[in-house]
């Protein structure tokens, strides 16, 4: 699923953490592992890394890249030249006015990379696998892609739980609009509604290997991102796995796309599957 | 402070008792015939008004809803309501999420289904200004507010439609959804526009009230959007639900209402930008939209539309030409413009017309928007009823001509496979 693997690294009280759940994912997905620095090269902090990686017994499998440059573009850069499929790096869970709309690095990287992205909020020394996961089921063009990488995700990691969550659009407006009828049209517009969520979700899955897995079909109403986000917090969910939407600007973070809803509060760990 | 006395008490109840029963039980009968609730309500009205019992029992009439200025001073207050509460619910059914996110064809759909009718509109009252019914005023305005009453699209209707082809899932469907919500928007934004000049509180110059309305707009839809996204997660944890938001988001709906009468541009648009912006919150649970558009379609809608036809005579004030030259531009206008539009967006020929045809819906915001100019006199009593003629021929052909011109765009795609 995943050849390559990189983190992008800054020496944050974090860091180890995260160089701890990229080993871990690297050895779920037999995958090679490379570390990406964008700052000055120095001493004391090469030595640092190189002890947390001794520490992990992996100083000799890892590939390190010092850059220099804009973070985000260079952490992009070395992505592309080395044909990483996954980029993991750690994130805040929540951010401020300000920075939601300037943007912080780990938000440049969900919105431009072209590999896919973890984003990680709680790191652990010590990394379990992620055992609730949450994967979008909302009607769009990749959902099937990103449901049949998220089940493939999950096998490899053996979750425990997976949910897939789809979202009955505009509910209230159209319960309104069926309103207009008797009660038994309200109760069958409500059953129809449900059941054409569920049975989206099923085609797709229908051609899909699930392994083990315990796959359960949620479905909420509203807008698909936050009741995603929703969702995934009050489970408690450790991942969530969504599709990307293209590139997304500066307007898209004044009037924005759903998947920024996400991203302006993340619920947990969140995965970004692109092409 | 005056009060009611005991009389109209006894009169306001029994206008609104009667209002109400007769609305419940046309309406009632429009479904059975599975036509829209609000055709059954108009008939409520011109059946109560002086239509029909005014012509035939003009005493009964005259007892009921002329006798008594105070109750009929009294029953405006609820018809005020009523229609700020209607333009906040079509606010509410805007998610500015969906349009954006259907990017440039929505865009085009809805400018295009937006221009071409608005030309049109335009320009024929334009240059025919008398046969449209304008005697005195400025033609200038009036040609604008037609233009403007061409292109708007009745959002609830077209869902209505949307969900019996069961297409409202679709590509197809969620751009004529997300169209008619531009639509909705800029039609509003202009309609406000126009309504400043018709000069009673408003002492703005044209590029003030331009100004001012896109300022408030722009503010609603950011600044606003977010403070109220920041606010409902407290009332929905800390108030009695779905009891707080409820009531606050109706405070907070008069509240913009009285805002923008004050600045002059109308109570109506103050109420329903604040619609959008809290229908497009994060934290506007779809269950408490639900319950808000039952109370509102089910209590102030028939009001509404029942009153219309109480202000009228439909029989002596319809002008046949008059009704049939509207019609002609609304449908041209509409099919013309929104079929291009979609098909520039990648539909063929019938698809693109299925898609005019569903954007022709009129609806309840034809109404609306029609008898907020009669009251400020832009337009006279006949070209009203004209509107209201077309807002239901629109409506109730909308759905059977989109299933008729898809149907042929399946045939015409079997007979090509």
């Amino acid at each position: 699923m995943f050849k390559k693997i990189a983190l992008a690294i800054a020496f944050s009280p974090r860091f180890a953490s995260l160089i701890a759940e990229a080993k871990r994912l690297s050895e779920v997905f037999d995958a090679e592992l490379i570390l990406i620095h964008v700052g000055e090269k120095e001493d004391a902090q090469v030595q640092t890394l190189h002890d947390a990686l001794d520490k992990l017994q992996v100083l000799d499998k890892v590939k390190i890249y010092w850059e220099q440059g804009k973070p985000a573009n260079k952490i992009m850069q070395v992505c592309e030249e080395q044909g990483v499929d996954l980029l993991v790096a750690g994130a805040l869970k929540q951010e401020g006015l300000l920075q939601y709309y300037i943007g912080s690095i780990a938000r440049k990287i969900i919105r431009r990379s072209k590999c896919s992205v973890l984003m990680l909020i709680e790191p652990l020394e010590n990394p379990t696998p992620f055992d609730k996961v949450v994967i979008n089921g909302t009607q769009q063009e990749q959902t099937p892609r990103v449901i049949a990488q998220g089940l493939d995700w999950c096998k490899k990691d053996q979750a425990r739980q997976v949910f897939i969550v789809n979202e009955i659009k505009m509910y209230g407006m159209q319960m309104a609009a069926a309103g207009e009828g008797g009660e038994s049209e309200i109760a069958n517009t409500r059953r129809k509604l449900v059941s054409e969520e569920v049975e989206y979700v099923e085609q797709i899955l229908k051609g899909l290997d699930k392994g083990n897995l315990r796959v359960n079909v949620k479905i909420t109403c509203g807008k698909w991102a936050v009741e995603l986000a929703k969702f995934a917090s009050d489970i408690k969910a450790d991942l969530l796995i969504v599709g990307d939407e293209g590139k997304l600007g500066f307007l898209d973070r004044l009037f924005p796309h759903d998947l920024e809803d996400i991203l302006s509060d993340l619920p947990c760990n969140l995965l970004i599957v692109k092409k | 402070m005056e009060h009611l006395s005991h009389q109209d008490v006894v009169n306001l109840f029994l206008m609104l008792a009667a209002m109400l029963l007769l609305a419940r039980i046309f309406a009632e009968i429009a479904q059975k015939f599975k036509q829209p609730a609000v055709v059954g309500e108009l008939l409520a009205g011109i059946l109560l008004g002086p239509t029909i019992l005014g012509t035939f029992f003009p005493e009964l009439f005259q007892d009921l809803f002329l006798s008594n200025p105070n109750a009929n001073l009294a029953l405006d207050g609820f018809v005020q309501i009523a229609v700020v509460l209607l333009l906040f619910i079509a606010g509410l059914e805007v998610e500015l999420h969906l349009v954006w996110s259907q990017g440039k064809s929505a865009l085009s759909i809805s400018l295009l289904g937006l221009i071409v009718p608005f030309i049109l509109g335009f320009v024929f009252p334009y240059y025919f200004p008398e046969f449209f019914g304008l005697v005195e005023g400025d033609r200038l305005l009036f040609s604008l507010f037609m233009g403007t009453a061409m292109s708007i699209t009745a959002l609830p209707v077209v869902v209505r439609i949307l969900m019996d082809l069961d297409l409202f899932k679709t590509k197809m469907g969620m751009l004529i959804v997300a169209s008619a919500m531009v639509n909705d928007i800029i039609g509003w934004l202009i309609f406000s526009v126009i309504l400043s000049f018709m000069g009673k509180a408003g002492n703005l110059s044209l590029m003030q009230t331009i100004g001012i309305t896109l300022l408030f707009t722009f503010f609603m839809l950011t600044i606003g959007k977010f403070i109220i996204n920041k606010a409902l997660p407290w009332i929905n944890k800390k108030l009695a639900w779905p009891g707080g938001v409820l009531s606050l988001s109706m405070a907070f709906c008069f509240m913009a209402a009285a805002f923008t009468e004050w600045l002059g541009i109308h109570a109506i648009f103050g109420a329903f930008l604040l619609g959008v912006a809290l229908g497009d919150s994060e934290h506007m649970s779809e269950r408490a939209k639900e319950i808000v558009h039952q109370f509102i379609n089910n209590i102030f809608a028939p009001l509404f539309f029942v009153s219309i036809g109480l202000k009228i005579n439909f029989f002596t004030n319809f002008d046949l030409l008059l009704t049939l030259a509207i019609l002609v531009i609304s449908f041209a206008g509409k099919i013309v413009g929104s079929g291009f539009g979609a098909y520039k967006g990648g539909f063929n020929v019938k698809e693109s017309l299925a898609v005019g045809f569903g954007m022709n819906a009129r609806g309840a915001m034809e109404i609306i928007l029609g008898l907020i100019a009669l009251e400020n006199g832009l337009i006279g009593e006949k070209l009203f009823v004209a509107l209201v003629i077309m807002a239901i021929v629109t409506s109730m052909s909308s759905g059977p001509l989109m299933k008729w011109s898809l149907k042929a765009a399946k045939e015409e795609r079997e007979a090509a496979s």
